[in-house]
């Protein structure tokens, strides 16, 4: 759809290779499935069971129970051993809150763009959804992450989310994934090596 | 179990069914937490007769339209029946859904938690709507569907919901299970029969009550029942009481007019459980007109109330009905089948004598909470036996 794919992937895989088992839970419309990427990130694809929707909101939360149905899966055969939940952008909010809640595993929230941005001054019921679900995000949220300074400040002006809480991560920036274990860390605790 | 509607948030037939499940059940040794939706003045949390009652901020986010409302009034269902579960720390066994409002934290919660889900189908859309015409409604349809995949076991109130649900979502036979909806015949004994000020508020000393309890919609044949009231008028002195709102209220309003029967088809819009109760209790005769039910609950509400019934032959309505022995059955969607057995009731004492007394009997043996909980429970247990033999054990 756009760079988060991109950036998940390289993302993923980086991680993998500082030895922190990963796994990406994602969207696909038929390959559905756990398969083992060559550069070792374990990726789980779901689809909808609701062909049907009347919105990409419909779409969206009908859509979580499969992401929860996953995450529960490997949650249950990794025998509770999942220390933190990084979930992007306000689609699978929903299910990040209900794992949050059920296990007690905490989540970052990434974010790289809120709707106040993508529908500057809309505020149709459609758009207020969409902006009560990112606010649930920044609330259950313990850590908040984005790229840029601009980013933080707009949330910390539009949500009135506490600065710090949210953490610039920049990937141009050479201490990129550093800094991301680093945000992990201060979340899931332990030491580094843990992660 | 999870229920969009419970005392008192009062919408349809799911709120009183929820509670009165719930209590018997308590009453049977289930501990049984309910989630369902908050209203104004009702307390978060609450235990009523030993029934964990929360009710969540189903406000929280604002929604275009009444479906998508009903997915994120999920979210935060879900959100606070995950942390109820976990702090109970492995103690629920079992989930229990009421229709597709409660679909998605209801399939959610099973997976996360690996413990079974049960949902009673209280109606369909393609059985309210006569068919899947719109985009809605082929969501919601497919969310039933989706639901019923997910349960271990579904309950349906009547045979005709097993044999609809079954046609409709194409399951299999042994995971359908019947268990009938019930009804509280104790509160109808509190107080006297034929009470005239009462009476007189709604209808002059000579008037029959022709009593109709239900949504203005056209699933339930209110227009039926508005379309009869000529020929009943022709051989009858009766007074039309319309409780109930809905979609089709000015339309209504219309036909009365056009009709010039406005002295003659009271509608009352929504009244008080008391006024209710009352009202039920004097009517000469209750009808219950629908083109569509699933159950049929307010012709054994009436049953209860000894008001004799006239219902369509449809639905779960044929079942709690034993034609002119129970009440009557007219034939679906036939304004003057319906005037006949109206008719019938009020000029005939003896027809409406007996109707009343075997109805009444009738709903104290087959429709009590007690033995209706007792049934629930069975369920419950036969599908915690299947379960621990499945791999989530």
């Amino acid at each position: 759809m756009g760079q988060l794919a991109e950036y998940v992937s390289t993302l993923s895989s980086l991680l993998v290779r500082k030895k922190v088992e990963t796994y990406v839970i994602t969207f696909h419309d038929s390959l559905t499935g756990t398969v083992e990427e060559a550069n070792g990130v374990k990726v789980v694809r779901v689809a909808n069971p609701i062909r049907t929707n009347i919105n990409p909101l419909t779409w969206d939360l009908t859509l979580n129970q499969e992401i929860e149905r996953v995450a529960a899966n490997i949650y249950y055969q990794e025998n509770g051993r999942i220390d933190l939940i990084n979930v992007y952008e306000w689609h699978f909010i929903p299910a990040a809150i209900t794992l949050k809640k059920a296990f007690n595993i905490p989540f970052v929230y990434s974010v790289e763009s809120i709707e106040d941005q993508r529908s500057p001054h809309s505020n149709t019921p459609y758009n207020m959804s969409i902006k009560s679900i990112e606010w649930l995000g920044f609330y259950e949220a313990q850590k908040v992450s984005v790229k840029t300074e601009f980013m933080r400040d707009d949330i910390t002006r539009v949500y009135r989310v506490p600065e710090e809480k949210i953490k610039v991560l920049s990937p141009l920036s050479e201490s990129w994934i550093t800094d991301v274990l680093e945000l992990y860390n201060s979340v899931a605790g332990g030491s580094e090596d843990e992660a | 179990m999870f229920t969009w509607e419970f005392p008192p948030r009062v919408i349809g037939g799911i709120s009183p069914h929820v509670f009165f499940l719930s209590k018997s059940l308590t009453r049977n040794g289930v501990k049984v937490y309910v989630v369902t939706c908050d209203f104004p003045g009702a307390p978060a949390h609450e235990v009523l007769d030993g029934v964990d009652v929360y009710r969540v901020d189903s406000y929280k986010n604002p929604a275009p339209d009444f479906a998508t409302w009903v997915y994120l009034m999920n979210l935060n269902m879900q959100r606070e029946a995950a942390a109820i579960a976990s702090n109970l720390k492995g103690k629920i066994d079992v989930f229990h859904a009421h229709d597709w409002l409660v679909a998605t934290a209801g399939i959610g919660l099973k997976h996360v938690f690996r413990k079974p889900l049960l949902v009673t189908m209280h109606s369909t859309e393609i059985g309210r709507r006569d068919g899947l015409h719109t985009d809605t409604e082929r969501m919601i349809h497919e969310t039933e569907a989706w639901l019923t995949y997910e349960a271990w076991k579904v309950i349906c109130c009547s045979d005709y919901m097993v044999s609809h649900v079954k046609w409709a979502f194409g399951l299999p036979e042994d995971k359908l299970v019947m268990i009938p909806n019930g009804v509280n015949a104790r509160i109808y004994e509190s107080s006297e029969k034929d009470n005239k000020s009462f009476r007189a508020r709604f209808a002059l000393p000579d008037e029959k009550i022709v009593l109709y309890v239900g949504r203005l919609v056209y699933e339930k044949g209110i227009h039926i029942l508005i379309n009869a009231a000529p020929k009943v008028l022709e051989k009858v002195n009766a007074k039309f009481i319309i409780v109930g709102s809905g979609y089709m209220k000015e339309q209504l309003l219309n036909i009365v007019r056009s009709m010039k029967l406005e002295h003659k088809v009271l509608f009352m819009g929504f009244v008080d459980d008391e006024t209710l109760l009352e009202l039920q209790k004097h009517a000469d005769v209750s009808v219950v007109p629908s083109l569509f039910e699933p159950f049929g609950i307010v012709a054994l509400e009436a049953m209860a109330a000894k008001s004799p019934v006239v219902v369509s032959d449809t639905g779960g309505l044929s079942e709690i009905v034993d034609h002119n022995a129970t009440g009557f059955k007219a034939y679906p969607n036939d304004p003057g089948s319906l005037a006949w057995g109206i008719t019938k009731i009020l000029l005939d004492q003896d027809y409406n004598s007996s109707i009343r007394e075997n109805a009444y009997k009738k709903v104290k043996k087959t429709y009590d909470w007690a033995r209706i909980a007792k049934q629930t429970k069975m369920t419950y247990e036969a599908v915690l036996s299947e379960s621990s033999r499945s791999f989530w054990k």
